[in-house]
């Protein structure tokens, strides 16, 4: 059983590592995976209907960017580059580097104002990741990126919809 | 084992989440606070009350949609582009009603009121989804952030 603070491979069975003397008892006990809990942390994050995104380039300006958001109704873009994704720009970006700094939004382009890079999620990681990242850094829309592909974004209000379908049976 | 979180947002009650009381601003609030609010204290929203009664709610999704192309001056007052009259959410719903209603009607912030109508804080998703991921074995949860990162070329090429 290889340890998890260490990664010395220990024979199966022991209660501490041989090498590090971390606590391994337990770690070889099946979790009880039922219910919601269970799908949240065995599930795949690319099981959930993810949304289309929209796609700027660097140069695209803040003002069309806004443009896109306002008609498609979503609150982020991302940013490409020959097909890669290279950054996003969000509502809370509209707001902390366009509308507080009071610049002109047709004066800025992508490259100036975007996050980059964007934290992202693999399509392999468990829906309880996405929540723990929205939770605890305040992410509201997550890229889904599966080597160089963009497959979509998650959002907050997405995760919500999800957790209120799947535990409170919700159509 | 613990309790199914199914049963857990059945019982709890909206009153023992941490709601974010400071949320708070009068009509005649100026944009530019508002602003500052939103960017140098993280709100996502603000309730705009006044006589202790919910009269309006401002969001940073707002910005987006009404505010940010529009060339206003920074001393525009809240209530020019706050929505009028949002739903609000009573301080002993149950916290599933409270997801329905924010699903149902697409926010992500919703104010709490007590049993006369007066408001208590702001109810929001970032708040309601820290509730669900504490009941997670912590393991899971402490993975590190990924960054995206493209390979030039494969591993070892």
């Amino acid at each position: 059983m290889r340890c998890h603070n260490c990664g010395h491979d220990n024979i199966p069975g022991v209660d501490l590592c041989e090498s590090c003397g971390s606590d391994l008892a337990g770690l070889d006990l099946p979790e009880a995976q039922a219910g919601f809990r269970g799908r949240m942390m065995t599930g795949q994050i690319g099981d959930l209907p993810l949304i289309s995104p929209l796609s700027v380039t660097l140069e695209t300006s803040a003002a069309d960017a806004i443009g896109l958001m306002r008609k498609a109704r979503h609150g982020c873009v991302l940013v490409q580059k020959d097909s890669t994704l290279v950054g996003i720009f969000t509502e809370r970006d509209v707001l902390t580097r366009v509308v507080r700094p009071g610049i002109d939004p047709a004066s800025l382009a992508m490259s100036e104002i975007m996050t980059s890079p964007p934290i992202t999620l693999a399509p392999s990681d468990p829906p309880a990741f996405a929540v723990h990242l929205s939770a605890a850094r305040g992410l509201r829309h997550l890229p889904v990126v599966d080597n160089a592909e963009v497959l979509g974004f998650i959002s907050v209000r997405h995760l919500l919809r999800h957790i209120h379908e799947d535990v409170l049976g919700g159509d | 084992m613990s309790r199914p979180i199914e049963e857990i947002l059945k019982k709890v009650r909206v009153r023992e989440l941490e709601l974010q009381s400071d949320h708070r601003i009068d009509p005649a609030t100026p944009l530019g606070d508002v602003y500052r609010a939103f960017d140098e204290q993280h709100h996502g929203a603000v309730m705009v009350c006044e006589d202790d009664q919910v009269v309006g709610i401002f969001t940073q999704r707002d910005v987006l949609y009404r505010t940010a192309l529009e060339d206003l001056d920074p001393s525009t007052p809240v209530s020019e582009v706050m929505s009028d009259r949002p739903v609000t959410i009573g301080l002993d719903q149950e916290l599933a009603d409270a997801i329905q209603a924010m699903v149902e009607g697409g926010y992500r912030h919703v104010p709490v009121v007590d049993g006369n109508g007066n408001p208590i804080g702001l109810l929001s998703s970032r708040l309601i989804l820290r509730f669900i991921a504490d009941h997670y074995p912590e393991a899971v949860l402490n993975l590190p952030p990924r960054l995206h990162q493209i390979l030039s070329r494969p591993e070892g090429g």
